[in-house]
C-alpha cells in the first residue's frame, strides 16, 4: 500500500496558511483520534479524520488531497491528548509541501516519544491524584467529587490539546527538536513524581487493617493497634510489595493477582481464622 | 430487587456514551466515578452509586490503558458494581466491587475482540482515501465509533438483566464469612493497580522516591486526620522534586552533551 505511493505532490506552491477557527475545529477532532481503533493501525483512521479539515484546505489538487490521504491512513498511535502536536507540525508540513517520505519520518519521530510523556502526565500523575481527591470527596457522599474530576482533567485536557496545536502548527518542524530535545530528562522527571505519588497513595487509600486478636486472658492482643504503634500502613506497604514480585518478577498476571487476593480475603475471613 | 425495562434500557444508553468514551470524546466520562452516581440514580440509589464508583476508581486507578495494553474493562466493571452494590442491598458493598471483577474481564474481552474485528475495515479506508472521499472517511470512521458503544450498550444491558437476578440469588444462599472475604479482597484490589504502575515505572533510583511518597503521605495523614489536603501536599512536595531533577538532569546534558558516548551526538 504505502509502497506505492507517490514521494511529491503535484502542485509544489505553498498551501493555505490555516486560519484559528479550522486549527480549532482540528482539536475538537483530535478528541475522536481513537474513534476506529484496531489492532493493525491502530489510531491510522482518527487520525485522518482529526487532519482532513486541514488536508482539504492545504490540498486543492485532488490527485495530492488523494496522495496525503493515503499515507496519512498508515500505522499511528500516540497519546490521544497529546496528539495535537503531531497534527499541528504535520500539517506545516504538508502545507510547505514536503516530500511525503520526509513527512511520514517526522510523524513517526513525534508520535513515538509522546506515547510515555503523555502516560506520565495523564495516568500516571493527573488522573491518580485528581481520582484520588475526588473519590475521598465521594466516599463521604459529596456529589462534588465527580464533577471535580471531570472539571480538573478537562480543563488540563483541552488546555494541552489547544495550546499544543497552535504552538506546534507555528514552530512547524522546528518544534519536534525543542521536546524531544529533552523528552528524556521530561519523562524521568514525570516518573519521578508518580512514582512519588504512587507511594503516598500506598498509604493514603491503603485501608486494609486485619482483626486479628491474640487471646491473653482479660488483656487480648489487638494486633492491628500494635501495628499502628510499630509501623503504621504496614499492611498496605506489604501488601503492594507482594504484588509487585509477583508481577514484575513472577511474571503474574493482573488477573491472576486479582485472584490470589480473593482468596487470600476468603481464607483469612474463614471461621477460626478471622484474619480479616 | 428487579429493575424495570427503562431502567435496564438507560443503563444502556450510560453503556454506549460510555463504550465510546473510553476511547474517545473526553475520555473522562467513562471513568468509574462519574459513572458510579449515574447508573445509582437510575437504579433508584444515587448515593449508593456515588460511593461504590469512587471505591471502583480507586481499584482502577492503577489499571490505566499505558502502552496501549487492555486492563480490565472500567466501564462494565464499574456499571456492574453499582449493580451488584444495589440489588444486593448490603452495607458491605466491597463484596459487589470482587462480584463486579468478572463482568471487568468480560468487557476487556470484548475490545480486543472489537479491534480485532475492525481491522479488515483500514483496507476499505484505503480505497476511500485513494479516491479522496473525504466524507466516507469520516462517515466510516462514525460507523466504527457507533459500532463499539452498541457493542457495550448490549452487554451492560444484558449484565444488568442477568447480574441483578444474580445477585439476589447470592445474597441469600451464601454465608457471611464469604461477604466478609470478597470485601477484604476486594479492598486489596487496589495494591494490583499500585503495583502495576510501580512495574511500569519504578528503576533501581526511583525505590527511595516510592517509600518518601509513602512516608510523606503517611505523616500528612496523621496530621490532618486523613483530610483531602494529603494529595495535593503531595502533588506540590513530589512536584517540586520532580522540577529539580528535571533542571538538573537538562544542565547535565548541556554540559557534558559532546561526545559523552563516542558517538556522533548532537552538541546543544
Amino acid at each position: 500500500m504505502a509502497s506505492n505511493l507517490a514521494n511529491n505532490y503535484k502542485d509544489k506552491t505553498l498551501g493555505a496558511t490555516l486560519d484559528k477557527q479550522t486549527l480549532n475545529k482540528m482539536v475538537w477532532r483530535s478528541l475522536f483520534l481513537q474513534m476506529s481503533f484496531n489492532f493493525e493501525r491502530m489510531q491510522a483512521g482518527g487520525w485522518l479524520y482529526g487532519i482532513l479539515p486541514g488536508l482539504e484546505k492545504i490540498h486543492t489538487n485532488k490527485d495530492d488531497l488523494a496522495l496525503s490521504m493515503q499515507h496519512n491512513l498508515e500505522f499511528f498511535n500516540t497519546h490521544p491528548f497529546l496528539v495535537t502536536f503531531v497534527m499541528g507540525i504535520v500539517l506545516s508540513l504538508e502545507q510547505s509541501k514536503a516530500d511525503v517520505n520526509t513527512i511520514r519520518a517526522v510523524r513517526v519521530a513525534a508520535m513515538g516519544p509522546l506515547g510515555g510523556i503523555g502516560d506520565a502526565i495523564f495516568w500516571l500523575t493527573l488522573v491518580p491524584i485528581t481520582a484520588g481527591i475526588a473519590a475521598n470527596l465521594s466516599m463521604s457522599g459529596n456529589y462534588f467529587g465527580p464533577i471535580l474530576f471531570l472539571l480538573i482533567f478537562n480543563g488540563v485536557q483541552f488546555a494541552i490539546r489547544w495550546f499544543l496545536m497552535h504552538w506546534s502548527y507555528k514552530l512547524g518542524s522546528s518544534a519536534i527538536g525543542v521536546l524531544t530535545q529533552n523528552a528524556k530528562e521530561f519523562t524521568h522527571a514525570a516518573s519521578l513524581l508518580g512514582i512519588f505519588v504512587v507511594g503516598a497513595l500506598i498509604s493514603n487509600m491503603g485501608g486494609t487493617t486485619i482483626a486479628f486478636v491474640i487471646p491473653n486472658g482479660d488483656a487480648p492482643i489487638v494486633l492491628q493497634s500494635v501495628l499502628d504503634g510499630i509501623f503504621p500502613k504496614l499492611i498496605p506497604l506489604a501488601i503492594t510489595l507482594t504484588m509487585y514480585y509477583l508481577i514484575a518478577k513472577k511474571n503474574f498476571s493482573v488477573v491472576m493477582c486479582i485472584m490470589c487476593l480473593l482468596v487470600f480475603g476468603l481464607i483469612g475471613a474463614f471461621p477460626f481464622i478471622g484474619l480479616f | 430487587m428487579e429493575f424495570s425495562i427503562i431502567q435496564v434500557l438507560l443503563v444502556g444508553l450510560v453503556g454506549f456514551i460510555a463504550g465510546i468514551d473510553q476511547f474517545s470524546f473526553l475520555e473522562s466520562l467513562y471513568r468509574p466515578i462519574v459513572l458510579g452516581p449515574i447508573v445509582g440514580a437510575i437504579l433508584g440509589d444515587a448515593q449508593m452509586g456515588l460511593q461504590i464508583g469512587a471505591s471502583y476508581e480507586l481499584i482502577m486507578v492503577g489499571s490505566m490503558p499505558i502502552g496501549g495494553a487492555q486492563p480490565p474493562n472500567a466501564v462494565l466493571g464499574g456499571i456492574m458494581a453499582v449493580v451488584f452494590a444495589i440489588s444486593l442491598d448490603s452495607a458491605d458493598f466491597e463484596a459487589a466491587l470482587a462480584l463486579a471483577v468478572p463482568f471487568g474481564l468480560l468487557g476487556q474481552q470484548a475490545v480486543n475482540i472489537w479491534f480485532t474485528v475492525a481491522a479488515p475495515v483500514m483496507s476499505k479506508m484505503d480505497a476511500l482515501a485513494a479516491k479522496a472521499d473525504v466524507k466516507g472517511i469520516e462517515r466510516l470512521n462514525w460507523v466504527m465509533c457507533f459500532g463499539i458503544g452498541v457493542l457495550f450498550a448490549v452487554i451492560a444491558m444484558i449484565g444488568t438483566y442477568a447480574g441483578a437476578a444474580m445477585g439476589v440469588a447470592l445474597s441469600t444462599s451464601v454465608p457471611a464469612w464469604v461477604w466478609t472475604g470478597l470485601g477484604a479482597g476486594g479492598g486489596m484490589m487496589k495494591f494490583v493497580g499500585f503495583a502495576v504502575l510501580m512495574k511500569v515505572m519504578i528503576s533501581g533510583e526511583f525505590w527511595t522516591i516510592l517509600l518518601a511518597g509513602f512516608a510523606s503521605a503517611t505523616i500528612i495523614d496523621a496530621a490532618f486526620q486523613k483530610g483531602n489536603y494529603t494529595l495535593v501536599i503531595i502533588a506540590i512536595l513530589g512536584g517540586a522534586i520532580a522540577f529539580y531533577d528535571y533542571q538538573l538532569n537538562t544542565k547535565i546534558k548541556a554540559v557534558g552533551g559532546n561526545g559523552n558516548k563516542g558517538d556522533s551526538s548532537d552538541g546543544i
